[in-house]
Parts: C-alpha cells; sequence; structure tokens
C-alpha cells in the first residue's frame, strides 16, 4: 500500500501541466501513487499524462469523457488505494517535501487529516514570480496541536482549500466523503472541505507552506446564467448532508450561514453586473428564510456583517444601492483619483527635471533683464 | 411490458353535465401514450355510462367501479393498477388544455422530476369566463435553477404549490419507493399525498404555463358540501405530522407545519357555513389549536401576523363576537 495517493484531476491545463507532474514525481516521499484523471481534456493535456505514466509505474491513468470537477474527483478518490490521499491541481505545484513531512505528522498524530499554509503565485514571466503567503487561520495558536473539528465549529473558518494537505483513505471512507456531482456546477471542492471538518476528531494545521496555488487570473468575471447559482447549488448540497445527521445540522448550521454569507459576497463580484440585482434577490430571500427559521447565529458575524445581513434579508434593493452599485462607483472612483494622481506625480516629476536642466537655468539668467524690466513696466503703470 | 408515458387517474362520482367536457379534454391530449382510468366511486347519475362509452371507442381507456368510498379510495384504486412513467390524478368536474401532458411530461422527464408542478387558472361558470390564480405556484419563493428540493424553498414549504394533485406529475417509481397513498376521507384527501411528495421529492420542477382549468363555483363540488365533511382537513394535517414525523422531518418543518396547521384551519373555519360552523369554531379553540401546537407559541413563531391575530381572538372572543353575521 502506498503511503500517499495523489490525485490530480485534469481538464485543459497542458501549458501548467508539466510542471504540476514534475512536482509530483520527484516528491522525496517516493512511495506514493499518482492517479490523474484526464477529464476529456480538448488539449494536449491526455498526451502529456501519457508520456509520465510510461515513464513512471507509480502514475495510475484515467481517462473519461469530461463530466466535470466533482466526477472525476470522486474517481480519484474510489482509485485511491493509498494509507493518506492529497489532491493536486494541476496547474499548481507543489514542494518537494511536501507529502514526506505531512505524511510524517498525520503518521505521528493519528491524524484524519492534516493541512498546511500554502502560497498563491502569479507568474508574468520565467523569473518574475509574485507569491503571496495564505494562513490558513489568523491565530497562531491554532497551529500545530491536534484538535477536533467536529466538536470545535470555529474551525470551520480557516482559509477554505482541499488541496493544501492529505486526508486518512480510512476516514475519507468511514463517512464515504465524496464531491457533489452535478453537472456543469463549480465550486464542488466546498462540500467536501466541509464534510472533512464535520466529520474529522484529529485534526491539525501547520504553519509551513508547501503548495504552490496558481493565481494569474483569478478575477475573470461570470457572464454565463448557468453559473451564477453555483455557489447556491453547492450550499444545498451542503446542507442536505448536515441535515442527513440532525445533531451536526444543529452544532453547525451557524458556522454554515457564516460561510455561505462569505461566499455570496464573493459571488457578488465575480458574477457580471447584468446578474447581481436578481443575485441579490435570492441571497436576501434565502437570509430572510434563514432568519425567520432562527438558523443564523449573530454571534459569529462581525457587528458590520450581522448589520448587513439584516439589510439584505429586509430590503434587497436597498442593499443593492449602497452595497453593490455603490461600492463599483467607488472602485471607479477611487481608481480614476490614482490615475489623476499618477498623472501629477509625473508632471511634477518632469516640471523638477526642468528646472534642474542647464538650459532652464540658463534661460532663466538671460531672461533676467527683459523679465525685470516687464514687472517694472507692469508696476508703473 | 411497455408502460405508457403517463398513467392520468380520474375519480368519478355524478358528474354527468361536466364528465364529457374533461374526458374529451383527456383522451384529445396530444400526448397519446397514456392510459386512462377512470375510477367510478358508485355514481347514481348517468357518470358510468358516460364513461362506458369511452371505454369503448378508446382502448387506452380503463373503467374500474368502486363502492361510492370517496375520491381518496378512488386514487388509490387507480394507482394499484397504473403502469405509467409518471401519474396525473385529475378532477372530473375540470378540464385541461390539450398539451397539458406533452409539455408537463417533457419538462419532467428533461430534469428527471419525481414531481413536476405546473400553473393552472380557473374556469369561473359564474362569468363563463378563464381568470389568472398566482397563489397556485409562487416562483417568487423558488429558487432560480432546477431541479430543487423543498430545502430550497423561501417561503413556507406547505404554501409554496397548493395541495391538490391535479396541477402536479408524480414519477410513479417515486411514489412506490415512499409507498405515498391518498387519505380515505371525503374532502381534503388530497393533501397527505401531495405534501408528502413535496418533502420527500430529491428533484422537484416546474413548467410556469396554465395548463390545466380548475372549474368554480359548481354548486356540487365537494367543497362546497363541506359541512358533511368539516373535520377531513384536521384528519389531512394529523396524518400530515405522523408522516412528517415517520420520514424523520417534522422537527425541520415543524414551523411551517405549525403555521399552515393555523392558515388552513381558519381556512376552513372561515369558509364553512352552516351549523357546523359554531361547532369547529369551539374545536379548533378548545383542542385543536393546542393538538397542533399552535396554542402558546410566542407571536414571533408565526410568519403571517394577520393569522396569528385572528387565532388570539378566536381564543379570547366567542363564537358570535368573531363571526357577529353567521347563523
Amino acid at each position: 500500500m502506498a503511503k500517499v495517493s495523489i490525485i490530480i484531476p485534469t481538464y485543459n491545463v497542458e501549458m501548467y501541466l508539466v510542471e504540476c507532474m514534475e512536482s509530483v514525481i520527484h516528491q522525496t516521499l517516493k512511495d506514493i501513487e499518482i492517479i490523474c484523471i484526464n477529464d476529456g481534456s480538448t488539449d494536449g493535456s491526455l498526451e502529456i499524462l501519457k508520456s509520465y505514466a510510461q515513464k513512471d509505474d507509480r502514475i495510475v491513468l484515467v481517462d473519461k469523457e469530461n463530466g466535470g470537477y466533482g466526477i472525476a474527483m470522486n474517481i480519484g478518490l474510489e482509485k485511491a488505494t493509498g494509507e493518506y490521499i492529497g489532491i493536486v491541481e494541476p496547474d499548481d505545484f507543489v514542494k518537494l517535501d511536501m507529502y514526506e513531512s505531512l505524511y510524517q505528522i498525520a503518521k505521528d498524530n493519528d491524524l484524519d487529516f492534516v493541512k498546511a499554509d500554502f502560497y498563491r503565485f502569479k507568474r508574468t514571466d520565467e523569473d518574475d514570480m509574485n507569491m503571496v503567503y495564505n494562513r490558513l487561520s489568523k491565530n497562531p495558536e491554532d497551529y500545530n496541536k491536534v484538535f477536533n473539528p467536529s466538536e470545535d465549529t470555529e474551525a470551520i473558518r480557516y482559509i477554505m482549500n482541499t488541496w493544501s494537505g492529505i486526508y486518512k483513505k480510512e476516514f475519507i471512507e468511514k463517512h464515504h466523503i465524496r464531491h457533489n456531482e452535478t453537472p456543469g456546477a463549480s465550486f464542488q471542492d466546498n462540500g467536501f472541505w466541509f464534510q472533512t471538518f464535520i466529520f474529522a476528531t484529529r485534526a491539525m494545521i501547520v504553519d509551513k507552506p508547501y503548495y504552490m496555488n496558481r493565481r494569474d487570473n483569478p478575477n475573470s468575471s461570470v457572464h454565463n446564467r448557468e453559473k451564477v447559482y453555483c455557489m447556491n447549488i453547492e450550499y444545498d448540497h451542503i446542507r442536505d448532508i448536515l441535515m442527513e445527521h440532525p445533531e451536526l445540522w444543529e452544532r453547525f448550521k451557524g458556522m454554515y450561514w457564516y460561510k455561505k454569507y462569505n461566499n455570496y459576497i464573493g459571488t457578488i463580484r465575480r458574477i457580471g453586473m447584468e446578474y447581481r440585482h436578481e443575485f441579490v434577490e435570492r441571497f436576501s430571500a434565502e437570509f430572510k428564510r434563514g432568519l425567520e427559521k432562527k438558523e443564523l447565529d449573530p454571534s459569529v458575524f462581525s457587528v458590520a456583517a450581522w448589520k448587513k445581513i439584516q439589510v439584505v434579508a429586509a430590503e434587497p434593493d436597498t442593499f443593492y444601492k449602497v452595497w453593490v452599485v455603490a461600492s463599483v462607483t467607488e472602485r471607479k472612483l477611487n481608481k480614476k483619483i490614482m490615475q489623476l494622481e499618477r498623472k501629477n506625480q509625473k508632471l511634477s516629476n518632469e516640471l523638477a527635471m526642468i528646472k534642474s536642466s542647464k538650459s532652464y537655468r540658463i534661460g532663466r539668467i538671460l531672461l533676467f533683464i527683459p523679465r525685470k524690466l516687464k514687472e517694472w513696466i507692469k508696476g508703473s503703470k | 411490458m411497455n408502460h405508457p408515458k403517463v398513467s392520468v387517474i380520474l375519480p368519478v362520482y355524478n358528474v354527468e353535465k361536466y364528465l364529457k367536457q374533461c374526458m374529451d379534454s383527456i383522451v384529445n391530449q396530444t400526448l397519446k401514450d397514456i392510459e386512462i382510468i377512470c375510477v367510478d366511486d358508485g355514481s347514481t347519475d348517468a357518470s358510468l355510462s358516460i364513461l362506458k362509452e369511452y371505454e369503448k371507442e378508446d382502448d387506452r381507456v380503463k373503467v374500474i367501479c368502486q363502492q361510492n368510498a370517496g375520491a381518496g379510495a378512488a386514487r388509490n384504486n387507480g394507482l394499484s393498477i397504473a403502469t405509467g412513467e409518471y401519474l396525473s390524478f385529475l378532477d372530473s368536474d375540470d378540464f385541461f388544455s390539450l398539451d397539458m401532458l406533452e409539455k408537463s411530461y417533457a419538462q419532467a422527464k428533461k430534469e428527471d422530476a419525481d414531481l413536476i408542478v405546473f400553473r393552472s387558472d380557473q374556469y369561473r361558470e359564474d362569468l363563463d369566463k378563464i381568470v389568472k390564480v398566482s397563489w397556485t405556484l409562487r416562483e417568487k419563493a423558488l429558487p432560480p435553477y432546477r431541479p430543487m428540493t423543498h430545502r430550497t424553498f423561501t417561503d413556507n414549504v406547505f404554501k409554496v404549490f397548493v395541495g391538490w394533485a391535479w396541477d402536479k406529475l408524480f414519477k410513479r417509481e417515486f411514489v412506490l419507493e415512499h409507498e405515498l397513498q391518498f387519505q380515505e376521507q371525503r374532502t381534503s384527501n388530497d393533501l397527505l399525498f401531495v405534501f408528502s411528495a413535496i418533502v420527500l421529492a430529491k428533484r422537484i420542477t416546474i413548467l410556469d404555463e396554465p395548463l390545466a382549468h380548475q372549474r368554480r363555483n359548481n354548486p356540487n363540488s365537494l367543497s362546497n358540501t363541506r359541512e358533511k365533511s368539516w373535520q377531513c382537513f384536521y384528519n389531512a394535517l394529523t396524518a400530515l405530522k405522523d408522516n412528517l414525523v415517520k420520514f424523520g422531518l417534522y422537527k425541520e418543518l415543524e414551523q411551517d407545519y405549525i403555521n399552515y396547521g393555523l392558515h388552513f384551519s381558519l381556512w376552513n373555519l372561515d369558509t364553512l357555513t352552516g351549523a357546523k360552523k359554531e361547532v369547529l369554531f369551539d374545536k379548533l379553540k378548545k383542542e385543536w389549536f393546542a393538538a397542533l401546537g399552535i396554542a402558546n407559541k410566542p407571536k414571533e413563531y408565526f410568519y403571517n401576523k394577520k393569522e396569528f391575530a385572528k387565532f388570539e381572538k378566536i381564543m379570547n372572543q366567542s363564537f358570535q363576537e368573531v363571526y357577529p353575521d353567521a347563523k
């Protein structure tokens, strides 16, 4: 049995796939299984995977028709035979000691899962890499100790990702943790992530980064109606799972609404302007209902967020005007101000340069007498 | 065996005046691959012979007879022999757009729905006119994506659709899986079946086109003779609660259930005429409001403050004070 199975769900990533695969096959932990699911790529991804599979017999390659992230991931989970399971997105890459280190920690502490801090990166050209360190938790005391996420609901506040850690296969199977398979959906990692937290009893987060998450183009807006409500659908799915276990629903419903709120606020920014009003209407109806049923817990929200929730539930149009339209206008204005400031700066720099130049100073000396003469005539009028 | 796409189940009881219009709008449906199960509920008029005519003419029509036992029993009888992929339970005094089954079946099939609800309107006999009805399908309380479950409704799950069966199609496999049955009583016999289906369905979809036409102001309609069956609604509500408990959904839906219980009790009380009105008034006040979980709930528990005010009025005032005009 391999120590770690690494699942790589792959769809049209030929540009990045080599960097990803190189980082996985050269892991210092050698006893690994690499499960690549080609989800019907239409570019050269499959060929790249095939050539790696030929060279490295630890690679299991599954080629299937395109069916979406959730199905691809679930096939990977079914295939995995390792003691622990990791996930690498094919446009990301990992540090070479990632799985050796995490496996050791998981083993030493008998963990259901362990997760680590990570980097988000942007690469403009070969040498210019912009990296930002991301901490899973704001609170340093949360790190490097065993905690029980199924009891400690606060852990749901940690940054959501499924790939910066490893999960015990036995744990995943015991609770049959899988992704939502709804075709065309997105954000199917949210449900997987939520399940790992509500079921795990022994977990740890570590404050060392191993995972490199690509953020080349994070701000592309959604202009496809089908994708506008993907987050809602994923959160419907998460609620269905929680409600299958009434005691878990009771314990986690407050945090469920907290995560949903943050994700809906994020969604407003993510979707095109043309969909924002109707999205806010649905946002409003869902939160109004949640408030009516007393499912929201005010104590998990900041004062400002709780106020916003009251407004969105009672007056979606006000919310839309104040926080959606106004903030867009505001952002535009700020941009304009910054541009003007930059222009202003440039002009004063130029002015300073001109003033300090030789020709300017000579000119001023040459023009000294005629200028004084002019002033004298002006003054005598 | 080849299953028809839809089984239409039609309970028939003394409706000779309307039956032809109803049957014509069924046999002439543009969806041809259907079976039509007519259950004569011991009619004493010409209804049965009208049905027999249709049976002779059209081999998709099956007529079965039962001793008078009500529409609920008739629907269960029909259900027990139905073979269609979807089930349509119609009422014999209504009539239907000829493309009702074609359109609703196509939509249900596309979404692989357990349950589809389509829009309906009312045929007002007194005006000889079709009028629009908004409250049978409250789109604003539904998510903008399909299919959906009751958990995505943003209003009381028992008020988003209506508790009758004829504006819906039910997947037969789904009905059998949950052993759904109609309640065998004179009125309100479809509420239990319909609401159970709504809360159990994993895939609900809708079709926002008026496809069925409900006849109103028919003086023989059962809803106009409710004084004989004034307690049926309460039986329906308690049976619904039992089902919700059985499905493990009561806790989740308790607030909706209690709010609906108040709404439906008040509607029954308000619309009941005759001597039984005061009997029902006393029954609600002394027993049923408490049994339904309505009594002792704080004001903020109720979604509709007018209904709550009415409840308080009933609890604090006499029948004559609340209904000064009742005989």
